[in-house]
């Protein structure tokens, strides 16, 4: 039990790589602060995690005897993220670590020439800017204490480009620059920020996770087609499991990683190792 | 939103009220809210307590009340509030009204309800606590206190306690806290009654605290039955104390410890010895602070055992020559002595000694005669030795290199009539001097030996040096060589097929230990001659010729033999004795002769308890820790740690070394009034018990901790320093060879001018590197002043530093007085202030600290600045901008 007596806030929680993260920090002890914007978003071209599958995702970590606050919470606005970090607080007394797990996929599917001033805006709104609220509303407490972790989810989008993905990979670039800066910023007052680099996560039944069928519509493929050439992308010759980058995220939050900060852990079956 | 500032009930709700019943009398009580757990599983399961333990430790701002509700439908209602902001009374009041839907009354009279005072930064981890370096988290621990106890008592009871604890020497003040008062300077006076010590007021004090209270409730507790209480979620101070009700109407001592700073077993110990202080200050307020015992009857057999480990082994005490004799008797014909050229067989040496025995009695030596022997080191002082104990009489070594005046006076104080010497020009004052050759000559016949004679008569006298003084002589009794070398032949597999080293003169009692371990066990004595034992590399050659198993070294020797190529040694056991050990120095032994191939010991010993006291193995895992444990007692030996009124200390407390039991020696010879002041009964085992003068703990396994001579100890500014420890730190600087500190006031009659002066050799070292690494080491009150670098240090005719002699110490070259361009009005007239307040002339660039300034001088320029209308520099500005250029730049900015 790595994270026992730690609260553990978690956004885009209610489904996917928020949801096996949320029960890996529960299976290690953790309680937990899931939040979820709960609706859906317009620009975006999928259906976004419900209010629903959130509390399935808070009821599956109370089963692990894990106290659990859930909040609706829009990383677009930080008046949103700073109501719900306060909420936790005063339910958990201080918040030890957060996973900036929220994000979209897309729109995406075209060359740069072709994206919309919205659509640019509102991938980088979420995908960097949503990440760089939480830490704004955290990191000030987690200083004061001298201690605490941050987590940003980010991608091997966030390390090499992707054909038709500006915007995503704009943005997953953006996070790891992120990462290092806040990184070196809140060094001296022993608070980590670390990224995990996922390749190409399975879109596992009971976590509900929709994203490598999202990124094979954007790109107008069939799902099993597009799982075919990532599994052979990936020299491994597999596809990432939504467990694989939760041990990887729980590793980062607890103080087995108490001297790594500023990061970049991949979880791709070497993917960006060539 | 700290835990160190908040507390939290539990308490069980019986009865069907409803969230939304509890959600209202909450809100009459104060704007908080109501949350709501469902706890996966029954109200007793290990998940339940898991839950609750959880809740109970989070911290909040204000007032969080949590309801767990279990499957098998019983709920616990959880309070947490701030402490300022809501007292025990108030926290009862509020979960009264909860379970009940009274008035709560005034709960929570806002934020200023109490003074919040910021908790003073923590203290180090004591020397006492026995904490686990690097351990997180925290623990606690309770005691029910007698009804006898005065729970108002508590902060003045916890001031002598501590006090007591801060152990041998400690000043007339210690260092408290409470959460409402902060840091508190608590004096301790040593004529105070208890009366008087409670009556004292604390001054508000800017230091680290270890120690400290939660202040009690005061008011009419209305606590709800069945309530569990927690005064803090975290300890705000390392050791933190309150006095909560107990059962039955009584109270109980509660505590909540870092594991960095406090073992658990120290906790409870701390915890039983503030009762029994708090007991007395209700039952004996008259009391002499300084009359109260820590430790109760019980515990004081409990801490004297811990000091005797084993009994000696069972068996008749016996002489030396009567051991000896077995020994020869059963190998007549093995090796005993020899260096090389001269070899004698344990029958061969048994019979040189009855003749030289005989030469003796001859010219009239009686048994309970001393008889001294100043030889060097070889076959035949082995066989005068041995011949001196067979006419009945006691030896009184002295090493030939001895000069004369010291010769004489070991003859004189030791009424000396014959000298068994070689000595050309041995002092005629000295006692008659007698040649082995001659006594051989005039030996009589066989039947003039003396008959039986008892194990009790002295040995030898061997005369130590003192600090101060003459050296006087120790008088050792045959049983205790025989209980030293019975208490170690089988631990350490002492036997004839060992071969020993004989490398210490005779006149230091080391070789007591080498000669008689080896003769009584059967082994072969090597004699390693004074050139080869001042030669490494030839004694080297020795150990690896002879095949040497058994080797007894001073560290300082061993440290030279360790340059050599020692790869092919056979020696099987080192014992070192004879000063401290450095256990870092032996990584590079253990580097080619590990642990199961060869086993280390330190020994550490007095000459008044026969050599040897303790016995620490060491271990590489020991080495690399540079601990400073010399280990248990020897079977048969008892160690006691006591106060400066001889009253046992808790374990872990540092104080005087006393030693009891098989190795204490008959006294000092022709001293009465020294022998019955260092030689006193032992209250716990009988016989006597020698008092060392040495500093040490006794840690909770048993073993000593040697920290020193308590004469190397010094106080400066409240602080206790241990010189010994500061120079260690400079020696560990591979560049220095050698170090010294003293304590030099500029004004003798200002303590607050006290500061530390270190030397170091050689001459060329950068004194200031020296004391930035020292810097890096030491805290700021034990960093020497002034760093000087010397070709050599001055010694006295007994090899130890002769501090008078030590030149005053180079200071910081300060710049002209007059103050150059652009230093500005400030600066000259924080250069005028601070030259008259350190006594020096002081530049523009001079460091403060440098200049051996302190937090008291530093108040006194504070004082002197105000004078002149100038605001004060606090202290820690000076720490961060050191010299006044700094200082006048950031002033003017």
């Amino acid at each position: 039990m790595r994270l026992t007596g730690r609260t553990v806030l978690i956004t885009g929680a209610a489904r996917g790589l928020g949801r096996a993260t949320a029960l890996a920090c529960a299976a290690e002890g953790a309680d937990l602060a899931l939040l979820d914007l709960c609706g859906d978003l317009d620009g975006v071209p999928y259906p976004l995690g419900t209010r629903g599958q959130l509390e399935h995702t808070a009821s599956l970590c109370r089963k692990n005897g894990a106290a659990v606050l859930t909040a609706a919470c829009d990383v677009r606005d930080l008046a949103s993220v700073e109501a719900a970090v306060a909420l936790a607080e005063e339910r958990f007394g201080g918040i030890d670590a957060a996973v900036n797990n929220a994000g979209i996929a897309a729109p995406s599917g075209r060359p740069v020439h072709e994206i919309g001033e919205d659509e640019w805006a509102l991938m980088i709104d979420v995908d960097l800017s949503g990440a760089w609220r939480v830490i704004r509303t955290v990191a000030g407490a987690m200083s004061a204490r001298r201690s605490g972790s941050i987590v940003n989810v980010s991608s091997t989008a966030g390390l090499v480009g992707y054909r038709h993905f500006a915007g995503y990979v704009a943005a997953k670039h953006g996070l790891i620059g992120l990462t290092k800066a806040a990184a070196l910023d809140y060094a001296p007052t022993k608070v980590r920020v670390n990224a995990v680099c996922p390749g190409s996560v399975r879109d596992d039944p009971t976590a509900e996770g929709r994203m490598l069928a999202e990124i094979a519509r954007a790109l107008e493929v069939q799902v099993g087609e597009h799982e075919q050439t990532f599994t052979e992308a990936q020299p491994m010759n597999a596809l990432i499991e939504p467990e694989d980058v939760a041990a990887a995220v729980v590793y980062l939050v607890s103080d087995d990683a108490r001297q790594v900060t500023g990061s970049v852990l991949t979880v791709d079956g070497g993917f960006t190792a060539r | 939103m700290v835990g160190e500032q908040c507390h939290a009930l539990r308490l069980r709700l019986d009865g069907a009220v409803t969230d939304a019943e509890l959600t209202a009398r909450l809100a009459a009580a104060g704007p908080w809210r109501l949350w709501v757990e469902q706890v996966a599983s029954g109200s007793d399961e290990p998940e339940a307590l898991r839950r609750r333990d959880a809740e109970l430790k989070r911290p909040t701002r204000a007032v969080r009340c949590v309801l767990l509700r279990h499957r098998d439908g019983v709920a616990d209602l959880v309070v947490v509030a701030d402490r300022s902001l809501l007292d025990r009374d108030g926290l009862d009041r509020l979960a009264g009204a909860l379970v009940t839907g009274a008035d709560p009354g005034l709960v929570g009279q806002g934020p200023a309800a109490v003074r919040r005072v910021a908790a003073p930064p923590a203290g180090p981890a004591p020397e006492w606590g026995g904490g686990a370096r690097g351990a997180t988290g925290w623990d606690t621990s309770c005691l029910d206190l007698p009804a006898v106890a005065d729970p108002s008592a508590l902060l003045a009871a916890l001031a002598l306690t501590l006090h007591r604890y801060e152990g041998h020497g400690a000043g007339g003040e210690v260092t408290v806290a409470t959460d409402r008062r902060g840091a508190l300077a608590h004096a301790v006076p040593a004529d105070a009654t208890l009366a008087e010590l409670r009556a004292a007021v604390p001054a508000p004090a800017d230091r680290p605290v270890t120690v400290g209270l939660i202040e009690p409730a005061t008011g009419e507790s209305g606590a709800v039955a069945g309530t569990e209480y927690l005064p803090c979620l975290a300890p705000p101070f390392p050791l933190t104390l309150t006095v909560l009700p107990g059962a039955a109407g009584g109270n109980r001592l509660w505590a909540a410890y870092r594991r960095s700073h406090l073992a658990p077993g120290t906790v409870d110990g701390f915890l039983r010895h503030l009762a029994h202080v708090l007991v007395r200050f209700g039952e004996s307020p008259a009391m002499p602070a300084d009359d109260v015992e820590l430790l109760d009857a019980a515990e004081r057999e409990r801490v004297a055992a811990l000091g005797r480990p084993g009994a000696a082994p069972a068996g008749t005490p016996e002489r030396l020559t009567d051991v000896f004799a077995r020994v020869a008797a059963a190998r007549p014909d093995a090796p005993a002595v020899g260096n090389g050229h001269t070899a004698l067989t344990y029958g061969e040496l048994d019979r040189l000694a009855d003749r030289l025995a005989r030469g003796l009695v001859a010219r009239g030596v009686a048994p309970g005669d001393r008889v001294g022997i100043c030889l060097e080191r070889t076959t035949e002082l082995v066989a005068a030795v041995l011949g001196v104990l067979k006419a009945g009489a006691a030896y009184v070594p002295t090493d030939p290199a001895y000069p004369a005046d010291r010769l004489a006076h070991t003859a004189r104080d030791a009424g000396l009539e014959l000298v068994i010497t070689r000595h050309g020009e041995y002092p005629a004052e000295a006692g008659v001097p007698v040649t082995p050759d001659e006594l051989l000559d005039g030996a009589g016949p066989l039947d003039a030996l003396p008959g039986p004679q008892g194990p009790d008569d002295p040995a030898y006298v061997i005369y130590t040096s003192g600090s101060t003084g003459r050296p006087k002589g120790v008088v050792v009794p045959h049983r205790n060589v025989v209980a030293l070398v019975d208490a170690t032949r089988d631990e350490y597999g002492l036997g004839p097929a060992d071969v020993w080293t004989f490398f210490h003169s005779g006149a230091f009692d080391f070789s007591v230990w080498e000669i008689w371990g080896c003769l009584l066990t059967g082994g072969r004595l090597v004699v390693v001659p004074y050139l080869v034992s001042r030669e490494p590399g030839e004694f080297r050659d020795l150990l690896e010729r002879e095949r040497v198993t058994v080797l007894s070294q001073t560290p300082s020797s061993f440290s030279q033999l360790l340059e050599t190529d020692h790869a092919s040694l056979a020696v099987r056991l080192v014992v070192f004795g004879g000063e401290p050990l450095d256990a870092r120095m032996l990584l590079r032994w253990f580097d080619l002769h590990p642990e199961a191939a060869c086993r280390t010991v330190n020994m550490f010993g007095i000459t008044e308890t026969t050599v040897h006291v303790t016995a620490q193995t060491l271990t590489r895992e020991l080495a690399l820790a540079g601990s400073k444990s010399v280990g248990p007692a020897l079977h048969g030996w008892h160690l006691y740690v006591t106060d400066t009124r001889g009253r046992l200390v808790p374990p872990g407390v540092t104080g005087e070394i006393r030693v009891g039991g098989a190795g204490v020696a008959l006294g000092y010879l022709g001293r009465p009034d020294l022998t019955a002041a260092r030689f006193t009964a032992d209250p716990y085992a009988g016989g006597r018990q020698y008092r060392s003068g040495d500093l040490g703990r006794l840690r909770p396994d048993g073993a000593l901790e040697h920290l020193g001579r308590i004469d190397s100890q010094v106080k400066i500014r409240g602080f206790r320093i241990e010189l010994d420890e500061i120079r260690s730190v400079l020696l560990e600087d591979p560049d220095v060879r050698a170090a010294a500190v003293v304590v030099r006031r500029d004004d003798p009659s200002d303590p607050a001018t006290a500061r530390l002066d270190a030397y170091v050799v050689p001459a060329d070292r950068d004194t200031a590197a020296v004391r930035k690494r020292a810097a890096a080491v030491l805290p700021a009150y034990m960093l020497p002043a002034t760093v000087t670098a010397l070709d050599s240090l001055p010694l006295t005719a007994n090899g130890k530093l002769d501090a008078a002699r030590l030149p005053e110490p180079a200071r910081g070259a300060s710049a002209p007085v007059a103050h150059p361009a652009g230093g500005g009005e400030t600066a000259a007239v924080l250069q005028e202030v601070w030259s008259t307040v350190l006594g020096t002339p002081v530049g523009l660039d001079d460091d403060f600290f440098e200049l051996g300034g302190n937090s008291l001088l530093a108040v006194r320029i504070s004082a002197a600045l105000r004078g002149r209308g100038l605001s004060p520099v606090p202290l820690r500005d000076l720490f961060r901008t050191p010299t006044i250029r700094e200082l006048a730049e950031a002033g003017d900015a």
